[in-house]
């Protein structure tokens, strides 16, 4: 049973509450102390001193507290919903979730709490739950419009279109005053509204609606947009046409632009000369717009392919545009363009030489040489002797170039030397020390050679100095994906798979975090009113882990758990390990590694500890605060040697495996890579999964049918004593890849 | 090259394009903060000639401009301001950053009746200052001591939108004459 | 003797322009705006009978759920080759009429 509090101790718990509000939670403690000196057993105040605990970073303590007064009371509502608090702050949403339907079924009308459960419902994309709690929100405070958009959000999410559609009129029939023409909170309202109605499918109506509704919307670009796509959907071309040439006045850059103008003005795809009017109208009139001059090499064959090249290259080799050839390259994949730039550069070339004399090197002639350098570089077009020369003529004429230094390293890239790429774009990078992409290059080289520490090295050059842990936990603080991918990358080959593993498990981490960062804005964005950008952020966040920043790292970390699996059993890692370095340990090596890793860990705890200990309680309270956040922060397993001594290789990989099939299955060395993990694991109808997914990707891939084989092999001699309704799935399914 | 809208899909690379060129970097978060205060604002240069490497590729992004309206601005006036912009060194001289910045600018008083824009540069980065004053029209408001986290100092820099909102004004009277 | 509390102030970026991020982002989750005024009139008669509205649509929108008995046995055989947590092999159960086969083959049949 709940025990009073005396007015004063009453006063005292209100005052634990605003200090945790305010963050001061020594005074929140110190009061919290000060009413559970009388009486001990308070359920609320114990619960209130678990969540400034848990602020301070003393999570376990927090929850065996928060629980010890849950078992004193359970019919607190504040124990339930600090429970819940504690189990949000540590991320635990699930969990969070339930303690909060408790504390709100202990306390009906509390808002807090229901806010609090409604953003923990979204966040889970548990919509049906999410249209409930909103629901209940907007019945208690009907004259907040966010709480009317946020039901409509709601239903829309959960794709209930129609009611959603019918929430929003419904709030626009109860307001009696005119909006203001600033109002953007309306303004977007309005053309959330619209994007709504679209979706349904119904063009002609979301078309009326923004003719009517939204022609005031301070969108601009939002209203016109849209009702170039509603003409075009509708068939209504002249009027299409005329919306797709205001667009293009307003922004002649915008390819999707050209493309819809001309099929609404029914030029076929091989009308090139119909096609290349239009883009010769707006190349006149923007003489600085690129994409009217670029765009047309992509259709324009033969002759008028030719001389539209060869202005285009011309005008851009003049001004000396080091992105030419990076902006041609692709036309590549068409054999005569293949054929015809180079010779055009090439023309070019002798034609300048003959006429120029000590211009601007990066102009003209240099721009010519850099343009055929990079061109047998290219995988399409690779002639590396060639590359070789131009661009040592191109240094010869400005030794100070960076780019042609550049260009120069990527070509030892190419013919395999490492270390010379490396030490040519440190070179290029020592030209240009202000500028941090060189700067990046640079590093990036010195990965791939697998200096691993010279790369980071590099890479502080540019990173905060005043970064606790130096250039290393910026990167990660920024979040720095390529780094930290290619980093693991190189520790992988030289055989340190404690640090390769602790960079790809970082990459896992970041995506979490990634994730989490859309928490605040389920409120936030309902305040700002910017709805539809709300929604493309939900959207995008749900596909968040198909990103190639993620499936890179999670192939890496899946293969390379696959081969610290295979070393025990005798067979040497075949994936990534090149056979330098620490890479012969055997399982005596594994052992020791354990134990070292235990003892490490043990270490840290023990100085930790002393640390603690050693503080004084009466110290200064900033200084000590950064401490223990220091300490918080401190990474008990830095070099990964835990991880590496991980005794269920296989079991740790899923953390990777799982994503990745879920979010990619169209990769199919995902699915490969899959395949191999639950073959060893045993689950051999996942593995067939795999097999299948794999197999409508890419049919072609070889490695179909061997799979195939392996698992039949695999499975055949246990299908005897295998369940049957087990036995007929597989059989079912291997049929269906074997028998195409 | 196109010039777009920002969209949140596109943030990791945006990410990405400023650590590889810039010194100062944010949180992922910071980015989406953007996108969902002022998404009318903030435009991205794609590669768009690159054709796709795989069912989950991601428009390269080759530069950006992120953006935003000053929220509580100290002179009482509404202004936009330039949080970040960065173009590829692979990708200049294309004019990508002039015309990131008016699409910005264009969006800033049509949407949120910006009167000016400001912005933030090195007092050492002289192709960015070159490009806000002499292509962009900016002007030195003031220099402000050590902004940035090595102890630079920044100049502050304004551009007034007068010329936008005369457009517009314009535009509007042309479409719906005085009656 | 509040000295040690005083000053409880987490530790501030260095440079103006990290300390502009962090102020901005540590306001995303204020939540005073959510008291602010409608800023517009609103009808209150009209609420209160939209309301109503609301509520009487949605009595005609529960969806009937369908009985299907689930084996038991089945559930394990799901969670164990599958690695699905047991609510999700009900659900899978449950959407092939408790045919484990069928359920077990849709999972592994690929859906592009």
């Amino acid at each position: 049973m709940p025990q009073p509090l005396s007015s004063r101790e009453a006063n005292l718990f209100r005052t634990v509450i605003r200090n945790y509000e305010d963050k001061q939670y020594k005074r929140g403690l110190k009061a919290a102390e000060q009413i559970l000196k009388k009486n001990p057993r308070h359920a609320d105040t114990m619960s209130m001193k678990a969540l400034i605990m848990n602020a301070q970073g003393k999570t376990e303590e927090a929850f065996s507290l928060a629980k010890e007064a849950l078992t004193i009371d359970m019919k607190s509502h504040i124990c339930w919903h600090v429970y819940g608090i504690l189990y949000r702050t540590n991320k635990n949403f699930d969990e969070a979730i339930k303690a909060y339907k408790f504390a709100l079924k202990l306390e009906p009308e509390s808002q807090q709490i229901q806010r609090d459960l409604a953003i923990l419902q979204i966040q889970m994309r548990d919509y049906q739950g999410y249209v409930q709690s909103r629901d209940v929100m907007l019945k208690a405070r009907p004259h907040l419009r966010q709480n009317w958009t946020a039901l409509a959000i709601a239903y829309h999410l959960e794709g209930n279109l129609q009611q959603a559609e019918n929430i929003l009129t419904t709030y626009e029939k109860t307001v009696t005053s005119a909006p203001l023409k600033t109002d953007f909170e309306n303004s977007e309202a309005i053309l959330y509204k619209n994007s709504i109605i679209a979706e349904t499918g119904d063009t002609a109506r979301a078309l009326e609606h923004l003719e009517t509704d939204a022609k005031n919307c301070l969108d601009r670009l939002a209203v016109m947009e849209l009702r170039a796509q509603y003409l075009t959907q509708l068939g209504r071309k002249d009027e299409a046409a005329k919306a797709y040439r205001a667009l293009l006045e307003r922004n002649p850059d915008r390819q999707d632009y050209y493309k819809s103008l001309t099929e609404v003005l029914g030029i076929r795809g091989d009308d090139e000369q119909g096609l290349g009017a239009v883009y010769a109208e707006y190349a006149a009139k923007f003489p600085r717009c690129d994409a009217a001059r670029r765009l047309p090499l992509d259709f324009l064959t033969g002759d008028a392919f030719w001389s539209a090249a060869k202005a285009y290259l011309t005008f851009m080799l003049d001004k000396g545009v080091p992105s030419t050839f990076a902006n041609l390259k692709h036309l590549y994949a068409d054999s005569s363009k293949k054929v015809i730039l180079p010779a055009l550069a090439e023309e070019y070339l002798a034609a300048k030489e003959k006429a120029e004399a000590n211009a601007d090197s990066s102009k003209g002639v240099g721009a010519a040489l850099y343009f055929l350098g990079q061109h047998y570089s290219y995988h399409m077009s690779r002639d590396l002797a060639k590359a070789t020369e131009f661009v040592a003529r191109a240094i010869e004429l400005d030794p100070k170039n960076v780019d042609f230094r550049m260009t120069k390293a990527r070509i030892f890239k190419h013919q395999g030397e490492l270390e010379k790429a490396s030490l040519a774009m440190d070179e290029a990078r020592s030209l240009d020390v202000k500028d941090r992409y060189i700067n990046s290059k640079a590093a990036k080289y010195q990965l791939r050679n697998n200096e691993n520490e010279k790369a980071l090295a590099t890479m502080g050059l540019f990173t905060r100095a005043e970064t606790v842990g130096g250039p290393l936990a910026d990167l990660m603080d920024m979040q720095c994906m390529w780094f930290l991918t290619e980093d693991g990358e190189a520790y992988q080959r030289r055989g340190n798979y404690g640090m390769a593993l602790k960079r790809y498990h970082t990459v896992a981490n970041i995506f979490d975090i990634w994730q989490e960062d859309q928490f605040d804005f389920h409120s936030f964005s309902l305040r700002k009113g910017q709805i539809r950008a709300y929604i493309s952020m939900v959207r995008w966040e749900d596909q968040l882990r198909e990103h190639p920043f993620f499936s890179r790292a999670a192939l890496d970390a899946v293969k390379l758990y696959l081969a610290m699996d295979d070393k025990p059993h005798g067979t040497n890692g075949v994936n990534g390990a090149d056979g330098k370095g620490e890479n012969g340990e055997d399982a005596a090596e594994r052992k020791k590694a354990v134990k070292k890793a235990k003892k490490e860990a043990q270490k840290a705890e023990r100085e930790a500890a002393e640390k603690a200990a050693k503080q004084d309680p009466n110290k200064a309270g900033a200084q000590k605060a950064k401490e223990a956040e220091d300490t918080k922060k401190k990474d008990d397993d830095p070099n990964g040697l835990r991880l590496a001594a991980t005794q269920d290789p296989l079991g740790d990989a899923m953390k990777f495996l799982n994503p990745l099939l879920q979010f990619s299955p169209l990769n199919v060395e995902a699915q490969v890579v899959g395949f191999e993990v639950f073959m060893r694991r045993k689950k051999y109808l996942l593995a067939l999964r795999c097999l299948r997914s794999a197999a409508a990707a890419n049919k072609d891939d070889a490695r179909v049918q061997e799979q195939a084989k392996r698992l039949r092999e695999a499975t055949q001699p246990l299908l005897g004593s295998m369940n049957p309704k087990l036995k007929k799935a597989l059989e079912t399914g291997l049929a269906a890849v074997m028998g195409r | 090259m196109d010039i777009r809208l920002l969209r949140p899909s596109d943030i990791p690379l945006i990410q990405h394009a400023n650590i590889e060129n810039l010194p100062e970097n944010y949180f992922l978060k910071y980015y989406l903060y953007h996108a969902l205060s002022w998404p009318q604002l903030s435009y991205v240069a794609v590669d768009a000639s690159r054709p796709k490497k795989s069912a989950y590729d991601y428009p390269k992004i080759v530069g950006y401009v992120l953006a935003k309206m000053e929220e509580e601005p100290a002179d009482g006036v509404q202004h936009g301001h330039i949080t970040s912009i960065s173009v590829m060194r692979t990708h200049r001289k294309l004019g990508i950053a002039e015309k990131l910045m008016r699409q910005s600018q264009l969006a800033m008083v049509e949407t949120f009746g910006a009167h000016y824009v400001s912005l933030h540069v090195r007092v050492s980065n002289q192709a960015a200052i070159h490009l806000y004053r002499e292509t962009l029209g900016f002007q030195t408001e003031k220099t402000e001591q050590k902004y940035y986290a090595d102890g630079e100092d920044a100049f502050c820099m304004k551009l007034e939108l007068s010329a936008i909102r005369e457009q517009i004004r314009e535009a509007a009277a042309r479409d719906e004459p005085a009656g | 003797t509040s000295g040690d509390i005083e000053d409880e102030v987490q530790p501030t970026a260095k440079s103006a322009e990290d300390r502009k991020a962090a102020a901005a982002l540590s306001k995303l989750d204020a939540r005073g705006d959510d008291d602010g005024s409608p800023g517009r009139e609103i009808d209150q008669e009209a609420v209160k009978n939209a309301m109503s509205a609301l509520d009487n649509k949605k009595v005609g929108e529960k969806k009937e759920v369908k009985k299907v008995k689930v084996d038991a046995a089945d559930v394990a055989l799901l969670v164990e080759e599958l690695e699905l947590s047991k609510i999700k092999a009900t659900e899978l159960l449950k959407a092939h009429d408790g045919n484990a086969v069928a359920a077990m083959t849709a999972y592994i049949t690929p859906v592009f």
